[in-house]
């Protein structure tokens, strides 16, 4: 339809443009996709990939300090993201407080982590490799197109022939049948958030790729387009169904319909309006069918 | 009538084992213990702290925060959450600001009404299509933003003629200020129209058991959608007290209110499960946030810890207000 609508829209140049734009949240969904199957909710990926963005910016060279330490700052900045994600799991399991309580939580803890190290003075990066992962391109694609699609891969392996990533999915669909049948499910949780926080901490050390800075508001909105991309995939917030790859369609989804609608000239403030309208139409469709059941809603 | 019939087994195991009640008591008291140990610190950090000036400064801070929180409070005791409140109370500024020149004395009701007829909306998606309040509210969030960024061009909406919301910004008797007594009678009000009609007995039934609730004949989507109504009459509400003591308005202006707003209610020990709880612990909740904020950098803790200690108090004080008998599966 907008490629009807745009000549700009059908060329080359904008089918790169949108798959090298999609590939930070692809990761990001990549990770929301796992806690989204289990029928929990994760609003941390704003904080958490802030406060990833500002660690890798100042482990990598950069102008605040005199630290080097290239992919090992990138593998730490990756870790933080799971100790976030590994600390809303905690607060789900042994605290029992709901997940999108907790993990607003955790969002504020990490953002004002990341305000912390960014103490007044933007961090900006002269790591020649990460930044090259911006704009240098293999086949077309730039490196984080390629890094973003070997998540996606991964994330499908686990998803499919892990424990953890079966027993995701059967947390979502049945988790008392699940506790009944003598699987403990607490640990599986906590990993499951884990890993969600290991993808966002990614997710944070390529838009400081991309911006060339570690900034706080690195992932400014990537919370809710994700969970947009996901639920347009077809994974229902319920938890049980959806995946990987279902995600990674929504994500594709999402970018050509924000593409497309700046390209037809709709203000790109619409964005996140449409984002909205987009996850409260689809989860009102989903549960139709549930509708007469299921009398309560929270 | 039902609430009775609700809260009977939470009375009783109570009496067989006596460890929980003191404990729940002092979690009861908590906000108000809170309260009392912060003003004792930052008196003895900072004894300019309680002076008058400073007093009527914190309470200036605190007004916005308290009818946010007192809003969302009662969606709260019906088991939801509302977290759209901070970008309805933003919009509502953008629309405020804008509407002044036109319409004047009536730009205000005009903007709380809006903002009320959006907060039953809302509601009414929440409840007529069975989508988990969180989820309708996240959605609302992120539109309302969009709108309002839409609607003011991105930036700050000046008011050059602020007469109309003036009286606001004034200070009753010359010493308490005017937007720290609404916030008061807001909170009155409501809490006494609560009390004086059935509608308590409906919103904590319908918070405590729904289906309950719903089989004893409580209008249970009825008092859904009003409690999401009143939430968004409240945002409106703490827009024109932000308008009048910032003289704009801005599409962001409100939103670093959500997490305080989120923190003052669980602070005051409204169990997130729903039920339990009152608006006036909700105003202690918002005066021990509002002094935490103001009482760090009197101690000498940088603001960026502002946010750690908001999400940190979130997940706390969720866990341990938590209904715990009533939840056995947790997403």
């Amino acid at each position: 339809m907008f490629a009807a609508l745009s000549p700009q829209f059908r060329s080359i140049e904008n089918v790169q443009n949108i798959v090298d734009a999609a590939a930070v949240l692809a990761v990001v969904t990549c990770g929301i996709t796992f806690v989204l199957m289990m029928g929990s909710i994760d609003l941390s990926a704003a904080g958490v990939m802030g406060a990833s963005a500002l660690t890798v910016s100042l482990l990598v060279a950069n102008n605040r300090n005199d630290n080097d330490f290239g992919l090992a700052g990138v593998a730490v900045a990756v870790l933080l993201g799971c100790v976030f994600g590994c600390l809303s799991g905690l607060a789900l399991v042994l605290l029992k407080v709901p997940s999108f309580m907790a993990t607003l939580g955790v969002s504020a803890i990490g953002l004002g982590v990341a305000t912390l190290m960014f103490a007044g003075v933007q961090p900006n990066i002269s790591d020649a490799m990460l930044k090259g992962w911006a704009i240098e391109r293999l086949l077309g694609l730039s490196y984080l197109t390629w890094i973003a699609a070997a998540c996606v891969l991964a994330g499908w392996l686990v998803q499919r022939y892990t424990r953890l990533g079966r027993y995701a999915f059967a947390i979502g669909g049945a988790e008392e049948v699940l506790t009944l049948s003598g699987v403990r499910v607490k640990p599986y949780k906590v990993a499951v958030f884990t890993l969600a926080g290991a993808f966002y901490g990614l997710g944070g050390v390529m838009v400081t790729s991309q911006l060339g800075a570690g900034l706080v508001q690195a992932g400014n909105g990537y919370d809710f387009s994700a969970i947009t991309a996901a639920v347009v995939g077809g994974t229902l917030l319920t938890g049980g169904r959806g995946g990987i790859l279902h995600s990674a369609v929504g994500v594709v989804l999402v970018m050509v319909l924000t593409n497309g609608l700046v390209q037809v000239g709709v203000s790109p403030y619409w964005q996140g309006g449409v984002e909205g309208l987009i996850v409260v139409a689809a989860v009102a469709v989903a549960v139709i069918p549930q509708r007469r059941r299921n009398q309560v809603v929270k | 009538m039902s609430t009775p019939v609700a809260m009977q087994p939470v009375a009783e195991p109570a009496i067989g084992a006596n460890s929980p009640r003191p404990a729940r008591r002092l979690t009861g008291f908590m906000p108000l213990i809170a309260l009392a140990a912060l003003v004792v610190a930052l008196a003895v950090a900072d004894p300019d702290f309680l002076t008058l000036r400073s007093l009527t400064a914190v309470s200036r801070t605190a007004a916005p925060l308290i009818v946010l929180a007192a809003g969302a409070t009662l969606i709260v005791l019906c088991g939801g959450i509302d977290l759209s409140i901070a970008a309805l109370a933003s919009l509502s500024t953008v629309l405020l600001a804008l509407w002044l020149p036109d319409l004047g004395g009536l730009a205000t009701p005009a903007v709380i009404g809006v903002a009320a007829a959006i907060g039953a909306v809302q509601g009414a998606a929440h409840v007529l299509l069975r989508i988990p309040s969180f989820i309708v509210t996240l959605g609302g969030m992120s539109i309302l933003s969009a709108v309002a960024l839409v609607v003011s061009g991105a930036g700050t909406v000046r008011v050059v003629d602020d007469t109309p919301v003036k009286w606001l910004d004034l200070y009753v008797a010359g010493y308490v200020p005017m937007s720290a007594a609404m916030a008061l009678v807001v909170v009155a009000l409501i809490a006494a129209i609560l009390k004086a009609t059935p509608l308590h007995s409906w919103v904590s039934a319908t918070g405590y058991s729904e289906s309950a609730a719903r089989l004893a004949g409580t209008p249970v989507d009825l008092v859904k959608i009003g409690a999401f109504c009143v939430s968004g009459a409240c945002a409106g509400f703490a827009a024109a007290m932000l308008v009048s003591r910032q003289y704009s308005g801005g599409p962001t202006m409100a939103d670093n209110l959500l997490l305080p707003a989120v923190a003052a209610i669980v602070v005051g020990g409204t169990a997130i499960t729903g039920g339990h709880g009152s608006l006036w612990r909700s105003l202690a909740g918002a005066l021990v946030v509002t002094l935490l904020r103001v009482g760090l950098p009197i101690v000498g803790v940088p603001s960026a810890y502002e946010q750690i200690l908001y999400g940190a108090i979130i997940v706390v004080a969720v866990a341990l207000t938590l209904d715990w008998s009533k939840v056995s599966i947790i997403k």
